[in-house]
């Protein structure tokens, strides 16, 4: 996320100096060093929260599912005879890899995440910059309405769609049915953009605010500039103020992934009312079925390791991919 | 993992503390009654005669709690604590497992068959070989049994066992002149007949959440979808004679002869309502669940023999049926066998189930079956003996079958693959394959011995 273009999200902006300008400011080497051991006190106290929680709530559990993932409570053959602990090595992760339905969902993740992420980037920026181009009017409303949603949780967003999109109940499908139109947002071809949309609604405003708060920052002169130089709206919108919030939009779209990739609660309340989405849907489902339904915790906690190793290489190749080309521009000019 | 235990049950009986204050409160101040189900005063009695033991029970079964109370009648020294559970596949299974695991489950679960090896498997069922005397043995339907025994070692003890069957509407079998179909042959013609004469009817429902169905069809056919020769667990979902079914009714979905949905959902309850299909193929149990449902349609069922592929060779699969485990947390194993013999062969416990009005059970036990046929209510099947029936039926069922370990997974895997057949995505046969696929990871994920053949 590390940019390279002067302009950046605002709170960028006075984290930087701040660290070393009073050490440098210090006249006595002694003074310097108390201050020193000050800072790093500091330093400590205000950063332990972190790394306490961090330890709790994410190495401790990473840490257990990939000792559940090697070792396993195995009786040999059939299965009735007593149990022993024994290194598994790597077959947890051959059964995953070689599982049909796991690899299935991860192909629907991966469908799932090339209509999402786009659709939810260029969404939520086009939203941001037409608030930003004053041509909306009661724009405190327009942007409240649009955050709305972000704040139902994503179960109660499930059940409220969950009711818009089965036949019989649903207004919608009631009038849509009454203009001759029939739609199954629940069949098996549409089941997955009716998820999609479900995210969409959740989370579109909260993006937008983001953008919207990078188009805040960018220099009002930059943009005289452009209409100066004979720009209109559209094209000052496209060319100058996208550009400028370029790394928000990594982080919205990073953000985006790593969400997308747990894609569980929305596909786990709509399963209840349609056969189309399978108990193993996505790899999420599919290991919260392993634990919880299959009682295979070694199966579970391996294919949790590989979302999780799915994920973190996906962000990595996300994050390097923008700073490469942040680069080549760089270079370019 | 004994450390684990043992901070388990400390952790369980601080818990329990509070708990325990409040009943010995309880039973001070209630001392005297001695009526009632409740731990309360089972504490008080337990205290006066000083050796009583308390069996916990769980089971999602039609008719338990009035078999709970005629026990609980008759004994002194044992009482039972039954508790009604949601079925396996509203969450019955998950309590527990999830019960199990955190050292508090039931001394005796209910279990169907095709769970009975996976959770002998996770551990739960205690193996009760050397508590299954020979006079129980005796007392019970060998193929029954058979399904409960692994490596010779019985983890749990059959109640009923139910042979498909057919039930079938007289009255719209009459209006479109059929007769009882004696082979499958027989009853493809009947569904084309029934398809020709009228645009809303159909003979029979495909389901597609009917894993159970599709496994009772092969069953019949002579499949074995899983053989533990040699061993380790051999997997053939999709062997000959299982090909033989999907095709079959592949054939029939196909050319409209019979409904494709789900049977547990509404829009089944609707057709059987509403008279729209002439036929159900489910075990003996569902003749009660039906009285239950729909008493309006009384005198319009009557219960037949499943049709066979062969008549010279006649076969049938069950379909339902449950089994009673005792734990391996259970205390006192004697005195919960002692309740698992009595409500599995003794008359007052099928003459107390039957008396819920709800369960038409084929007991495993075949000294039962004529208390069956004396305490069951025959108006509603119009008089029809249906236990003597059950009983020829029984007898046909295929013995060597074998469940596999993780069924409720199997199954879930196949329902998916049928209902995307049932929206035009795919076979009846793909999904039979796709579950097979779906269930060797998981399988060997657990450490188990596997072997598959794919034809």
């Amino acid at each position: 996320m590390t940019s390279a273009t002067p302009v950046s999200v605002p709170t960028d902006a006075p984290a930087r100096p701040s660290p070393k300008s009073p050490a440098a400011a210090a006249p006595a080497p002694t003074a310097r060093r108390s201050a020193r051991r000050r800072e790093l006190g500091a330093c400590g106290v205000l950063m332990t929260p972190f790394f306490v929680l961090l330890t709790t709530v994410f190495l401790i559990p990473v840490g257990t599912a990939v000792y559940l993932s090697f070792f396993s409570d195995d009786q040999p053959g059939l299965g009735f005879g007593p149990e022993r602990t024994v290194f598994a090595g790597l077959r947890n992760y051959t059964a995953v890899l070689a599982d049909p339905t796991f690899l299935g969902g991860l192909g629907t993740v991966a469908l799932y995440c090339l209509i999402y992420i786009p659709l939810m980037v260029v969404g939520a920026l086009a939203l941001a910059l037409l608030l930003d181009s004053g041509v909306v009017r009661l724009r405190g409303t327009v942007q409240l309405a649009l955050f709305l949603p972000h704040a139902v949780p994503g179960i109660i967003a499930a059940l409220i769609w969950l009711y818009l999109y089965t036949p019989g109940i649903s207004p919608v499908i009631d009038l849509l049915g009454r203009a001759d139109i029939t739609v199954d947002f629940l069949g098996v071809h549409m089941v997955l953009p009716s998820i999609v949309n479900i995210a969409l609604w959740s989370n579109l405003g909260y993006n937008m605010v983001v953008f919207y708060a990078a188009l805040q920052a960018v220099p009002r002169e930059v943009i005289e500039a452009s209409v100066v130089d004979g720009a209109g709206p559209v094209r000052t919108a496209l060319q100058v103020k996208a550009p400028l919030v370029r790394s928000s939009i990594v982080m919205v779209a990073m953000f985006t992934l790593i969400f997308a990739l747990q894609l569980f609660t929305e596909p786990m309340l709509l399963s209840q009312s349609t056969p189309m989405i399978s108990s193993r849907f996505s790899p999420s489902m599919y290991i919260y079925d392993a634990a919880f339904t299959r009682n295979n915790y070694g199966l579970a906690a391996a294919s949790s390791v590989i979302l999780l190793l799915c994920t973190i290489a996906l962000s990595y190749g996300v994050t390097r991919w923008t700073n490469r080309a942040d680069a080549a521009e760089e270079g370019a000019r | 993992m004994p450390g684990r235990q043992s901070r388990r049950s400390v952790l369980a009986t601080i818990a329990a503390l509070p708990l325990t204050g409040a009943l010995s409160a309880c039973g001070g101040g209630g001392g005297d009654t001695r009526s009632g189900g409740t731990s309360s005063t089972g504490r008080t009695v337990s205290s006066r005669t000083g050796r009583k033991t308390r069996i916990t029970f769980w089971s999602a079964l039609r008719g338990s709690q009035e078999v709970v109370d005629a026990f609980n009648r008759g004994h002194d020294t044992i009482q039972v604590d039954f508790q009604q559970i949601p079925g396996g596949a509203q969450g019955g299974y998950a309590k527990l497992s999830n019960a199990a695991r955190a050292g508090n489950a039931p001394d005796i679960a209910t279990l169907e068959y095709p769970q009975v090896p996976g959770f002998a498997i996770d551990g739960v069922c205690r193996d009760i070989t050397d508590l299954v005397g020979d006079g129980l043995r005796a007392k019970l339907l060998p193929q029954a049994l058979g399904l409960t025994t692994f490596e010779k070692r019985v983890f749990s003890v059959p109640l009923d066992v139910e042979p498909m069957v057919l039930h079938y509407r007289t009255d719209l079998f009459e209006r479109y002149g059929l007769t009882v179909p004696r082979t499958w042959d027989d009853f493809e013609d009947a569904a084309r007949t029934v398809r020709d004469k009228s645009d809303d009817r159909r003979m029979a429902l495909f389901p597609t959440d009917g894993d159970n169905h599709v496994a009772a069809y092969a069953w019949q056919a002579g499949a074995q979808w899983f053989d533990t020769a040699g061993g380790a667990w051999n997997v053939s979902l999709a062997d000959a004679p299982t090909r033989r079914v999907a095709a079959y009714w592949q054939r029939l979905t196909d050319e409209d002869l019979v409904f494709m949905n789900a049977v547990e959902s509404r829009h089944s309850d609707v057709q059987i309502g509403n008279g729209l299909v002439l036929s159900r193929f489910s075990g003996a149990w569902d003749a009660g669940a039906q009285m239950k449902a729909r008493p309006g349609q009384k005198g319009q069922w009557a219960i037949a023999p499943s049709p066979q592929w062969d008549p010279a060779d006649p076969g049938v699969g069950t379909h339902g049926g449950s089994t009673f485990a005792v734990t391996r947390d259970c205390a006192d194993p004697e005195a919960a066998m002692e309740f698992i013999e009595w409500q599995i062969s003794h008359p007052d416990a099928l003459r107390a189930r039957l008396s819920s009005g709800a369960s038409s059970q084929y007991p495993a036990a075949p000294d039962l079956v004529d208390v069956g046929r004396k305490a069951f209510d025959r108006s509603y099947y119009g008089g029809q003996d249906i236990y003597t029936l059950f009983e020829q039926e029984a007898h046909k069922i295929r013995p060597g079958w074998v469940w596999g370990p993780r069924m409720t997974a199997t199954g879930r895997i196949m329902k998916d693959g049928l209902a995307r057949a049932s929206g035009g995505q795919g076979s009846i046969l793909g999904a039979i394959r796709a579950a097979q696929e779906g269930t060797m990871p998981d399988l060997k994920a657990l450490g188990l011995s596997t072997t598959q053949r794919s034809t």
